[in-house]
């Protein structure tokens, strides 16, 4: 569904460098890699957010629909979660089911301020979905939470990908226990301009080569 | 009370007293008393000048308002979204911020005549550019990651201006507005008692010819009334509105 072919210094791209792999339906990817190492970026331009990304470099699937979870909720606080789940295309029918996916039931008609942290990530959680994505990105979804709230949230999301076996997963984290409760594939960014390392897990071969 | 509420309710009486002693220790035409200021205005009131009259300025203030504020708030959202079209456009704004109000309505009034349309423009040339500045700082600020989750989700045009742009940009807008009014209600006086036969700078301009200080007083705090009135009724409830949801996350800290 997503092919990387970026040549990043061929590009004169500022962080990346050569980085080649596939995404399938159904993979369910961490992302690891030290702070500054370009996970973000990487995610980014997979969105297509990065501008300096040639789109040659980064092929997808015709309409593949992505859903991005950042590291803050960048849900519009002047917009109720209601009227957040609809701007991007939710249904309204569907809205309060989302949210219940995501344990924010009757929280629909509250603005994003009035949540804690770890509701209005996951409200931003329910506004990937609404998209019904293909591929949903996740961006340290377990940053500044404390132990409860990752289980919690752990399980949710590991809920959310057996309910949509179709879905594939890209997660970037630094933490090796959120690939092991929630990847079938690990990469590994490392260097300076960045490549991607296909890791394999003690169980076994990886589900699917990188390249 | 506390001593900031009750100060707030000094200067004015304070003022109004001063003016009373005054007028009445120097006995002259030149400063009548605030009770002479008030008959006048009562009788321009009764007489059905100052409907009229202020009916005609406010028309010119509207009118001008609403061109001025959507002419300077797009030309500020394309020079803050748009370095090329800043460059282009930056040289022209300072010249016509500069460029003096007096100086546009007469080379107007010149051009085109006394005629209404040349009135209105005078004003609308002279408050572009201040919309425009002002927008253009607001769409500077505008989030630049709520821009991407806006291209994440594929916002059309409209949404994105709608949903993302006007709420950040509102506070922008709001200080145009003030200023705005300010400035432009103060224009349209000029413009009036420059070449028009009616309006409440018409009216100025008569009562200057005969030093009738009463009438130019009674006139002014007429509009300064109504001017008043709008932040009020209008612009205060709109701001309430508009800003309700910056309390949610001081409720709920």
């Amino acid at each position: 569904m997503l092919e990387l072919a970026i040549d990043g210094q061929g590009a004169g791209h500022p962080i990346l460098g050569r980085l080649e792999a596939r995404i399938h339906p159904g993979d369910r990817i961490c992302l690891l890699g030290s702070s500054g190492v370009g996970k973000t970026t990487l995610l980014n331009a997979i969105a297509g957010l990065d501008r300096s990304m040639p789109a040659s470099m980064i092929r997808r699937q015709a309409g593949l629909r992505i859903g991005y979870l950042f590291q803050e909720h960048r849900l519009l606080p002047w917009r109720t979660l209601r009227q957040n789940l609809a701007l991007v295309g939710a249904a309204p029918a569907r809205i309060d089911a989302l949210l219940a996916q995501v344990g924010l039931q009757g929280c629909a008609d509250k603005l994003p301020d009035q949540l804690s942290l770890g509701m209005a990530r996951r409200a931003a959680l329910a506004r990937c979905l609404a998209v019904e994505p293909d591929l949903l990105l996740l961006d340290e979804p377990f940053a500044s939470l404390d132990a409860p709230r990752v289980q919690e949230l752990r399980a949710l999301i590991a809920a959310v990908l057996d309910a949509r076996p179709g879905m594939a997963m890209l997660c970037v984290t630094h933490d090796p226990r959120d690939a092991e409760a929630l990847a079938n594939r690990r990469w590994q960014l490392v260097g300076k301009p960045a490549a991607l390392v296909e890791v394999r897990t003690e169980a076994g071969d990886p589900v699917r080569d990188a390249g | 009370m506390s001593a900031t509420r009750w100060a707030s309710w000094v200067a004015l009486p304070l003022t109004l007293a001063l003016w009373a002693g005054l007028a009445a220790g120097l006995n002259t035409p030149l400063l009548p008393g605030p009770a002479q200021v008030l008959e006048v205005g009562w009788q321009i009131l009764a007489s059905g000048e100052l409907a009229q009259h202020l009916g005609a300025t406010l028309r010119r203030v509207a009118i001008a308002f609403a061109l001025a504020m959507t002419l300077g708030t797009l030309l500020g959202l394309g020079m803050g979204r748009s370095r090329l079209f800043n460059a282009f456009c930056d040289p022209l704004l300072v010249l016509f911020l500069n460029l003096p109000a007096l100086v546009t309505i007469i080379l107007l009034y010149v051009w085109f005549g006394l005629v209404e349309a040349a009135a209105v423009l005078a004003v609308v040339v002279n408050k572009v550019p201040n919309v425009a500045v002002t927008l253009r700082e607001g769409a500077r600020a505008l989030d630049p990651r709520l821009e991407q989750m806006a291209d994440v989700y594929g916002f059309g045009r409209w949404r994105r201006l709608v949903h993302v742009w006007l709420p950040q940009l509102f506070p922008y807008w709001m200080a145009a507005t003030r200023s705005g009014l300010a400035l432009i209600w103060k224009i349209v006086l000029v413009v009036e008692l420059l070449g028009r036969s009616d309006g409440v700078g018409f009216q100025l301009h008569m009562a200057f010819q005969v030093f009738d200080v009463a009438a130019i007083l009674a006139w002014s705090l007429a509009f300064i009334a109504v001017v008043q009135a709008i932040e009020w009724l209008v612009l205060q409830p709109v701001e309430r509105r508009a800003t309700r949801w910056r309390e949610a996350g001081v409720a709920h800290a």
